[in-house]
């Protein structure tokens, strides 16, 4: 009987396609603009590393004024001083620590004929790259040897590598890079996490970088920093003056693998922060904080305010469209009440009515949600025009999110059929056959 | 058969009650061709109604090839409209959208019949009142006489035990309306019980019985004899 009702339901969107592209068209505009801000939403909120999110950990330690705490006290301070940072990877009580800030420099092309390149950098320790699972297509990181021998080497994106190289194997190979020789050790394949969460300090949702460089470059002004810096009083004069300044602008993560090695980490980090009491820092109270991934991004609030409160009022203009839908339904059931009244004449029971009728609702359903597919791709295209490369990457539907929208689009649409289809199923066939 | 032992239907509003049965009683032999008379507002077609189990009755008996109605749930009522009547209306009642094939086909879909044994059905009873070379034309395609010939195949295509046609030649000028009759003549003759409530006296006395139904009461019952149905016709 599927297939008949399934026939049946065609054979009437035809018959009386005013009133079903009506539908369709409400159906379609709310399935669009809810599905633009979910998708959003979605990238937004999406877990970018889940394989080990639960072994990733942010680090925060309460480093700032006594008299003027960080974030109102709600928050620890969100990055490191150089001091802490080196401090803690010195104590490497960790299976895998990385310390890192963002950097940038220039590129002088072997060939004369180029144009030197300026690059987003990335200053990192070795471990950056297993943590983070980063895919390679050439090469890897370099080793911890190279960290603590303070080696030039390098990793290219796969852009700057096809820039530099014309996609070849680099490896081996050597760029200019802020007037020092650096040897390419590595290329990564395409890697954008969505949302970039190994540093939201500069943009959770900002493209990977496009070299990276051990993180000593920067202690050694090899090559420039930059990024967030904060600080809450005077640094000194002098670059070594800033690096052991209370200013924070260096992220620190640890990979542990296990809940007793993150309880064993923040004892750890008690008993550093108490010993650096004894020095005159840290005069706030203890507040230490380990964040996974997930828990990280959370704090951060890296799903925006108004991206939730979209969210929320695309979803009561899909419940009006919805509504709406309920009315056309209606007036679409009651006008079959005579063939309605036949078929159960006929031998028609209200059950077997009901599934003919919920189908044909959800018939409707499923061209709605493809018309609101076809909108939310042009929403989110939109999004992209007025919000520019900042949304780039979150402003793209998926298959998973493809399938969703057409899975909300029948379930709304049956949701909605549910009151129509009941009052047609309790039509009086008597009235109706002698009516005609 | 079909038996009414004291039916009554009172349909009520906020400020009304009518009574549009009462205590009606009728027995209806396998065979029978019944025509039914009456008034307007007799109560004809609410007892036309309730003998095809498309309306409910506030008390009484009704047994229909043996089985209780008042006993049976929507699904029971269904499948016995289904497998046991046959409806002619005035109005055809064909479903615009559909062919005549597929018009034929709605009852067999919900007998649960087979492709083949639909198929084999449905151009049968086309056959049977002459449309079978119009199985794929639309409703509105056809004649009134035409569309109540495929109303009656659709009623056909099951096989029912009885037919109940109400005003079947209503809608009809006189010529189409002498057809259908003796097409509903020739399908009693088979075998089909037929009751049919009509305005026309000419057509009711073509009936083996006539009953005439007045303020809710079988309140004449009549023979008539196989010789005066042909001496009428």
């Amino acid at each position: 009987m599927f297939n008949y009702y399934l026939r049946l339901a065609w054979i009437s969107i035809l018959r009386h396609w005013g009133l079903s592209l009506l539908m369709v068209c409400a159906i379609g505009l709310g399935i669009g603009a809810a599905m633009t801000t979910i998708t959003v939403n979605y990238l937004m909120s999406a877990n970018p590393i889940p394989e080990k999110s639960e072994q990733l950990y942010y680090v925060q330690l309460d480093s700032w004024d006594v008299n003027d705490p960080f974030d109102d006290g709600l928050n620890p301070p969100d990055q490191l001083t150089f001091t802490d940072s080196t401090n803690l990877m010195r104590a490497n009580k960790a299976f895998r620590q990385n310390v890192q800030a963002q950097a940038f420099g220039v590129i002088e092309p072997a060939n004369p004929e180029m144009l030197p390149l300026i690059v987003n950098g990335r200053a990192n320790s070795a471990d950056f790259f297993t943590m983070f699972n980063v895919p390679f297509i050439y090469g890897s990181g370099w080793s911890r040897t190279s960290d603590d021998s303070k080696e030039f080497v390098v990793v290219l994106s796969k852009e700057t590598n096809e820039k530099l190289f014309g996609g070849e194997d680099s490896v081996g190979k050597s760029i200019k890079l802020e007037g020092n020789m650096f040897r390419v050790v590595g290329v990564i394949d395409n890697w954008q996490p969505k949302p970039r969460f190994y540093d939201i300090t500069t943009g959770a949702f900002n493209d990977t970088e496009d070299i990276f460089v051990p993180f000593h470059l920067i202690v050694d002004e090899k090559i420039s920093r930059s990024g967030n810096t904060n600080c809450w009083k005077p640094t000194g004069d002098g670059f070594q003056a800033f690096l052991a300044s209370e200013c924070i602008w260096t992220q620190f993560w640890v990979q542990l693998k296990t809940e007793q090695d993150k309880a064993d980490y923040l004892q750890f980090l008690s008993a550093y922060v108490q010993e650096q009491k004894q020095f005159g820092r840290f005069q706030r109270p203890l507040d230490n904080r380990l964040s996974n991934v997930m828990q990280w991004l959370e704090s951060q609030e890296v799903v925006a305010d108004d991206a939730q409160m979209m969210m929320a009022m695309s979803f009561m203009f899909l419940l009006v469209c919805l509504l709406n839908t309920v009315g056309l339904l209606l007036a679409k059931f009651l006008g079959k009440a005579p063939e309605i009244g036949l078929r159960q004449a006929l031998g028609a029971s209200k059950r077997t009515l009901f599934s003919q009728y919920i189908i044909e609702a959800a018939c409707i359903g499923i061209l709605g949600g493809i018309l609101g597919l076809i909108l939310a791709y042009l929403g989110l295209q939109g999004i992209e025009i007025l919000y520019g490369d900042s949304m780039k990457d979150l402003a793209s539907l998926d298959s998973k999110m493809a399938t969703l929208a057409v899975l909300l689009a029948l379930f709304s649409t049956i949701l909605a059929g549910l009151y129509p289809t009941w009052r047609a199923c309790n039509i009086q066939p008597a009235q109706q056959l002698k009516s005609q | 058969m079909l038996v009414m032992k004291n039916i009554n239907k009172i349909f009520q509003t906020a400020d009304i009650q009518t009574h549009a049965l009462r205590d009606f009683c009728l027995q209806v032999n396998e065979g029978d061709f019944v025509s039914v008379t009456g008034p307007s507002g007799s109560g004809k077609t609410t007892f036309l109604n309730i003998a095809g189990l498309l309306e409910t009755f506030t008390n009484g008996e009704y047994l229909l090839d043996g089985e209780e109605i008042g006993q049976l749930n929507d699904d029971g009522r269904s499948r016995m409209r289904n497998q046991k009547i046959g409806f002619i209306f005035q109005g055809f009642n064909l479903i615009p959208d559909l062919n005549l094939y597929d018009n034929v086909d709605v009852p067999l879909r919900y007998r649960g019949f087979n492709v083949k044994e639909r198929k084999r059905r449905i151009e049968e009873s086309l056959e049977r009142v002459g449309l079978a070379s119009r199985m794929k034309h639309l409703p509105s395609q056809l004649s009134g006489g035409q569309q109540q010939r495929v109303a009656i195949a659709r009623a056909l295509a099951t096989s029912p035990r009885f037919l109940l046609a109400d005003e079947p030649t209503g809608n009809l000028d006189s010529e189409m309306a002498q057809g259908v009759m003796t097409l509903l003549e020739e399908i009693n003759q088979q075998g089909t019980t037929i009751i049919m409530v009509t305005h026309d006296a000419k057509l009711a006395q073509r009936a083996k019985r006539t009953i005439q139904v007045k303020d809710g009461r079988v309140s004449e019952l009549e023979k008539v004899t196989p010789m005066m149905n042909q001496a009428i016709a």
